[in-house]
């Protein structure tokens, strides 16, 4: 059997040598009873340096969320960003971890791994919900780039009625993009029909530009999708610890970090039928369990906040754009032809404000895009990997 | 750079007197335009040129200019086309009226445009209603825009017939004549993607030009690529295409899977070599005069759905591994292939390498599930020998793959050289490596290697199982018959053969030809030995109970072998024969000329009917009896 000729080589080639064996906390780490085990002791080390670096990147993650005194960057697109580059680079190590590791053929490895495996494939297919997500904040983008085209964010242009005709008619757009998927845009669509036309169509907003379900089926369901990441996802017996040489717990690990990301993914970017009612019960031995629990609290308060409660995305540019273009568009409903000096000062402002978020989606869209793209690329690469090596072990015909 | 563009300005004015007759017309009971302005509109148009002219140079713009009549006139012979459109007339049923509306709308986009630079603008009550008669004007084509793009004939019911006349011609302005004679021939390519007649685009083209003319780009692209985002959905619906989560792929049964792989292939080929063509002529042709925005239009189109198809492709290369999926797998690739050559020619540098990943990935997937086919040779080590000698299903199974395989010769060359196997096993890789010394094939191609790799694992297969036959004859029938059926296939398949080789074929025909030898002297080298004619006469002398015991010797060597091989099996006919034969030639002249020589020394009667038991044309016909595989007709026969 091919993958059985690996068992002489079995040591990770990358081994996190540079690390600071010092700096483990044994304490906190569960397969520390392990020493002599079959792998040697050099294992070990890599198992506690892996906790670590998972508790490094919470902890960091928090200290991002709340750093930032006057702008409290949590569920912004660079946070997002963050937790995303934190994830592919745990799922590297990961990787390297368990790389032609003999355990992973034999139980409880070869179901430990399996169960990771499942998850991870259903995980791509939240990087496929959240790509549309991110095309919709494109759209939405766009809307705005319309407005501020309209309203002159040069400052060199004069602002007549047509102007503001235009950016209203942009901004009622945008606001019916926003709504979410289950409330009706259609009051708001008839309402945009800013000149009676009343030919056989109704107008149709560009806001609904593309449907959530353009890459995931339509009876798919985020919600749902998370809660089947999550099923079974239990820290490991202590039997099964032991039998793995300790090998359960980085699974362990990187079912639960891949857990919260998609989790915090599907909670900032709108996608087919949201909802965060996922548990996650982190024994508080593992180091990484405290500020992955507070930042999932934290996520859940912003969610729970009046004015958040009914947004079709957590991300911190999303209610910003909700807000610049609400306060812009009150104020273009207010003003008066000609106009006066003060409005036009007043307008020019919040064309600022709103020209700043604009320029922040923009410059963070595709990185954010091309981010997701990598996360669905290293998650197939492990699951590939794993077809390859371990589905011969496991295929006795 | 395209702003500058005026597409109106001059062209269908000047017709205007000429075809006063077409107007007005009955339906538009909007207000008209007062007959002044009707009679000064070229003058008006005029004045309001030069007036624009003397703005675009005017270089201190900090007091505002005095706005002239002419300015005034122009909004109100807008205003008034506006209302009439607004109400119920079509662009495209009035030429002289379309053209004064497209006319006065791009002056007063220039109009607006350069009045917008004079930034005390803002407080200007002439500015202010320019532009918002602009507005209005871009409101009404934005809406017109809508309906035309929802309106393709493909869309619309297919009895409903076109109130417009199908084919533009914007200086005819006789409609029932164009209507008649233009629609017979419009109807042959009706089906085609994405159907639009000629009059609607070129409707929409005016459309475009002229709002993005009013600086309205925007919208005129959000526009565009929502519908056409939607009409492609819908197109997408209509060949039943269906998003499958990655997930849901991975549990489905693989029938079904099948079917919606070979589904996909043909929505992506129908894409690919239909209707993205049909999409970008559209968007060039609406956008005739911006080719650099029809090829971004159409671009991000055209990604947006591949990277949808991608996800299949991915999830396919994720199911798992497993012989039978090989050649749809094959079939994804190709099709992946085909997409790339399709969008070589367009500036998609992500899209280009997301295909390429995705094509590894796929092309990983049938290597490795190729390479399955070793593993599934190594581990069929099965103790019971087939019954008779007979094909080993082993065989027949990995030469019909191989068989199958080979029709996607190109692709798996392909896939071997650009996507090398993984995880090989050290010692196979060095067998491989020997081979090309030992052998011809030292310019061989990866899949050739991984083909003869096979060849020879099954070779060693096929060795180990005959040692399952304790009797030696058997297990030479059944190496031939195995290296038989081998053969047949690879004269039934010219790629086949070509991987191996004629030196390999050759080397496989004479070991079938030394089976045979070792056969008959396995088997019938004893029988002979007791027809030898020396060894039976002393001194001139036969002598009588040494041939009577040659006689019984051969009897019952005869009937135990009869009894036995006729269990035997040579599936292949013509091998059958050619044994028969071969063993008759041999056996029989030897019997004949025994009996010709010694069965005179018999006592006639009782002792020859004794001894001699069978007459060379008995032997003849019982030696044809030889592997039939059948027990029964042998049984009857003994009785």
């Amino acid at each position: 059997m091919p993958a059985t000729d690996y068992q002489g080589t079995s040591s990770a080639p990358f081994a996190n040598i540079g690390r600071s064996i010092m700096s483990l906390r044994r304490d906190q780490v569960h397969v520390h009873s392990m020493e002599g085990s079959h792998d040697g002791a050099g294992h070990e080390v890599e198992l506690e340096a892996f906790q670590k670096q998972v508790a490094d990147m919470f902890q960091s993650l928090l200290a991002a969320a709340a750093s930032a005194s006057a702008n409290d960057e949590l569920l912004s697109l660079s946070w997002i960003r963050k937790l995303l580059d934190s994830f592919l680079s745990c799922q590297e190590e990961f990787r390297v971890l368990l790389y032609n590791k003999s355990q992973l053929l034999r139980p409880p490895m070869d179901r430990l791994i399996a169960d990771f495996n499942e998850r991870s494939v259903k995980a791509l297919d939240v990087c496929n919900a959240i790509r549309d997500g991110i095309e919709q904040i494109r759209q939405w983008e766009k809307l705005l780039e319309i407005v501020l085209c309209a309203l002159d964010n040069k400052n060199q242009r004069a602002l007549g009625e047509g102007q503001f005709r235009r950016a209203k008619k942009a901004l009622v757009d945008l606001a019916i993009g926003m709504l979410d998927d289950k409330d009706s845009g259609q009051t708001l669509a008839n309402r945009n029909r800013s000149f009676g036309r009343n030919k056989d169509h109704h107008h149709r907003s560009v806001g609904h530009f593309r449907s959530l379900s353009w890459s995931v089926s339509r009876s798919w369901s985020a919600a749902r999708q998370l809660q089947s990441i999550g099923s079974n996802l239990a820290a490991p017996r202590t039997n099964d610890i032991v039998a793995s040489n300790g090998f359960a717990v980085p699974v362990y690990t990187m079912g639960s970090v891949l857990l919260f990301v998609m989790w915090t993914l599907v909670a900032a970017i709108p996608c087919q039928d949201r909802g965060l009612q996922v548990h996650f019960n982190i024994p508080r031995h593992f180091a990484w369990a405290a500020p992955l629990n507070t930042l999932h609290e934290r996520i859940l308060e912003e969610s729970k906040k009046r004015e958040r409660k009914n947004a079709c995305g957590l991300l911190k540019e999303i209610y910003q754009m909700e807000k610049c273009s609400r306060l812009l568009s009150e104020l273009a409903d207010s003003v008066q032809f000609p106009l006066t000096e003060e409005k036009e000062v007043e307008v020019r402002q919040r064309v600022k404000e709103l020209a700043q978020v604009c320029e922040t989606i923009k410059e963070g869209l595709d990185p954010l895009e091309r981010q997701v793209r990598e996360v669905f690329h290293r998650i197939v690469r492990g699951r590939t990997e794993g077809l390859d090596s371990l589905g011969r072990g496991h295929n006795p015909e | 750079m395209e702003k500058s563009l005026d597409p109106e300005t001059s062209g269908s004015f000047n017709r205007k007197k000429d075809d006063e007759s077409s107007t007005p017309r009955p339906d538009a009971h909007a207000e008209e335009l007062s007959p002044e302005l009707r009679s000064s509109f070229a003058q008006i148009m005029e004045d309001v040129d030069r007036f624009v002219e003397t703005l675009s140079s005017v270089t201190e713009k900090s007091s505002f200019p005095e706005i002239p009549d002419c300015v005034k006139s122009l909004l109100k012979i807008i205003e008034s086309l506006i209302s009439k459109y607004d109400a119920l007339t079509r662009f495209g049923q009035n030429q002289e009226e379309d053209a004064s509306f497209f006319g006065s709308m791009n002056r007063v986009s220039k109009l607006v445009n350069n009045l917008g630079e004079f930034p005390s603008g803002s407080s200007n009550s002439s500015f202010n209603r320019a532009s918002s008669v602009l507005h209005r004007a871009v409101c009404l084509l934005d809406d017109e825009f809508h309906v035309l793009l929802e309106n393709s004939k493909r869309s619309s019911n297919p009895d409903h017939k076109s109130p417009m006349p199908s084919k533009q011609s914007s200086f005819n302005h006789n409609q029932e004549l164009d209507q008649s004679v233009a629609s017979q021939p419009e109807t042959v390519t009706e089906d085609e993607f994405p159907s639009f007649t000629k009059e609607s685009i070129a409707n929409m083209n005016r459309i475009t030009k002229s709002m993005i003319f009013a600086g309205y780009e925007l919208e005129c692209c959000l526009i565009y690529s929502a519908f056409r985002g939607k009409a492609f959905e819908n197109e997408l619906d209509k060949l039943g295409y269906e998003n499958i989560s990655t997930d849901d792929v991975q549990k489905m049964q693989w029938e079904p899977l099948e079917k919606e792989i070979a589904s996909w292939i043909n929505i992506v080929k129908r894409c690919l070599t239909n209707l993205f063509p049909g999409e970008r002529k559209l968007c060039h042709s609406i956008f005739s005069d911006y080719p650099s925005i029809a090829e971004r239009l159409f671009v991000d189109l055209a990604t947006a759905l591949i990277m949808r198809f991608l996800n299949f492709a991915d999830a396919i290369a994720l199911t798992k591994r497993s012989a039978e999926k090989l050649f749809k797998i094959l079939d994804v690739y190709e099709t992946l292939r085909d997409m790339l050559a399709t969008i070589n020619d367009l500036p998609v540098e992500d899209l280009e390498a997301e295909i390429t990943i995705a094509q590894r990935r796929v092309g990983e997937s049938a290597v490795s599930i190729f390479c399955e086919l070793e593993n599934s040779i190594r581990s069929d080590n099965g103790k019971t020998p087939v019954a008779g000698g007979a094909v080993h299903p082993l065989t027949r199974y990995t030469m019909n793959y191989l068989k199958y395989a080979c029709e996607y010769k190109d692709t798996l060359e392909q896939v071997f050289q650009l996507h090398p196997r993984k995880n090989i096993s050290y010692s196979n890789q060095l067998k491989v490596q020997e081979e090309p010394k030992t052998m011809e094939h030292s310019e061989s191609s990866e899949f050739s290697i991984q083909v003869r790799m096979v060849m020879d694992l099954l070779d060693a297969n096929l060795a180990m199982k005959s040692n399952l036959y304790k009797d030696p004859s058997l297990r030479y029938i059944f190496l031939m018959n195995n290296g038989r059926y081998i053969v047949q296939k690879l004269k039934g398949s010219a790629e086949i053969y070509e991987i191996l080789g004629e030196a390999w074929y050759r080397k496989r025909s004479s070991e079938l030809r030394r089976y045979h030898k070792n056969y008959q002297r396995e088997t019938w080298s004893k029988v002979l030995q007791v027809l030898n004619h020396e060894g039976l006469q002393v001194n001139g002398k036969v002598l009588k109970p040494i041939l009577k015991e040659r006689f019984k010797s051969f009897n019952s060597l005869f009937d135990e072998i009869h009894k036995t091989q006729s269990a035997w099996i040579l599936s292949d006919e013509q091998l059958q024969s050619e044994l028969r034969v071969s063993i008759s030639s041999v056996v029989i002249p030897a019997y004949r000329s025994f009996l010709g020589r010694f069965k005179q020394f018999l006592a006639p009667g009782r002792q020859t009917e004794k001894y001699v038991k069978y007459q060379p044309e008995d032997i003849e016909g019982l030696i044809e009896d030889l592997f039939d595989g059948n027990r029964v007709s042998m049984a009857k026969r003994k009785n």
